[in-house]
């Protein structure tokens, strides 16, 4: 083991020889309790920058849009304020993502790599299939409105549920069912309504996921 | 039931935080020396002391990984360990249940 200088100081009178039961069953709730939150991969405040970007992401796509007769697609303005705020929250998940895993090591890392390029795949996969579409003449209101601000969240969404079912994570599973539940159900609404109701849904949902997620971390 | 009953080893602040902390990890999983004592808030000195304690009676286990100033310690729960654990909160809760 490491041999700082310091190895020789007088140990504390941290030896336990007066430690009330009473303090060590409240010890070993803080204990627990910080430790799950500071492993924890889950955070309420991506969810709420999560909603943010559907609520004012789709919110914008959906604006530029609105009145479109015929439909001809989100404005340029539009598509930069989303892919500003999916950085933005990229950004701020994989600082959170790095401070829950910092010095943890062996299967769990292991799980998450694999997990992570399951989900990447899938991801990919949707848009690639979205290309297919368009290059086989689907009709541009249909791959841009509808599939396009649906169907990858659906994939996703259900990689994600799958995973989440597999850690007993059952607010990440609740979650990823109730995307998409709204993503499916959005798209029956068109290409304008599809970005608006998949945006507002999810929204939702999302701060629904994080004041669970605040419940769920300090649960004992 | 007295506190006769509970681990003298596991019965102390700082050890029982470690313990604790350490059975928050999945299984098969470790901690790096450094984690552990920003988490814990122990000096290294202090920390390495208890961390020899319970390496010593089997309930950790340590590895050291790379050379020279790259090195890093990592610590994990050992299944006795675990084992101790969950006796110790047995213990605990029956004796404070008899309270």
């Amino acid at each position: 083991m490491n041999e700082p200088s310091d190895t020789h100081e007088a140990e504390s009178a941290d030896e336990g020889g007066g430690l009330d039961p009473r303090e060590a069953a409240t010890i070993i709730e803080q204990t627990k309790t910080q430790a799950r939150r500071q492993f924890a991969l889950q955070s309420p405040l991506v969810a709420v920058l999560g909603a943010a970007v559907f609520l004012f992401g789709y919110g914008a796509v959906w604006w530029s849009m609105r009145d479109q007769h015929p439909y001809t697609g989100p404005a340029g303005w539009a598509i930069a304020v989303l892919y500003a705020l999916v950085i933005v929250v990229s950004v701020v998940s994989s600082r959170v993502l790095r401070r829950a895993t910092t010095g943890v090591s062996g299967r769990a890392r292991r799980q998450r790599q694999a997990q992570g390029a399951a989900l990447a795949a899938a991801y990919v996969g949707a848009y690639v299939f979205m290309g297919a579409l368009r290059y086989l003449g689907v009709s541009y209101g249909i791959v841009y409105g509808v599939y396009a601000p649906t169907a990858p969240l659906i994939v996703v969404c259900a990689a994600g549920a799958a995973i989440a079912a597999s850690r007993e994570d059952w607010p990440g599973l609740g979650l990823g069912i109730a995307v998409i539940a709204v993503a499916a159900g959005s798209a029956y609404t068109g290409p304008v309504g599809a970005w608006g109701y998949t945006g507002l849904g999810c929204c939702l949902v999302l701060l629904g996921y994080a004041a669970g997620l605040v419940v769920w971390l300090r649960r004992p | 039931m007295t506190d006769d009953a509970l681990d003298p080893l596991i019965h102390a602040p700082a050890r029982l935080r470690i313990l604790v902390t350490l059975a928050a990890l999945n299984y098969a999983d470790t901690l790096s020396f450094t984690r552990l004592q920003d988490m814990i808030e122990l000096t290294p000195g202090n920390l390495i002391t208890h961390l020899r304690k319970l390496e010593d009676a089997g309930y950790i286990s340590s590895e050291k990984t790379g050379k020279g100033v790259a090195s890093q310690t990592s610590v994990a729960l050992t299944n006795r360990g675990r084992a101790a654990l969950e006796a110790y909160t047995r213990a605990l809760r029956d004796l404070l249940s008899g309270l």
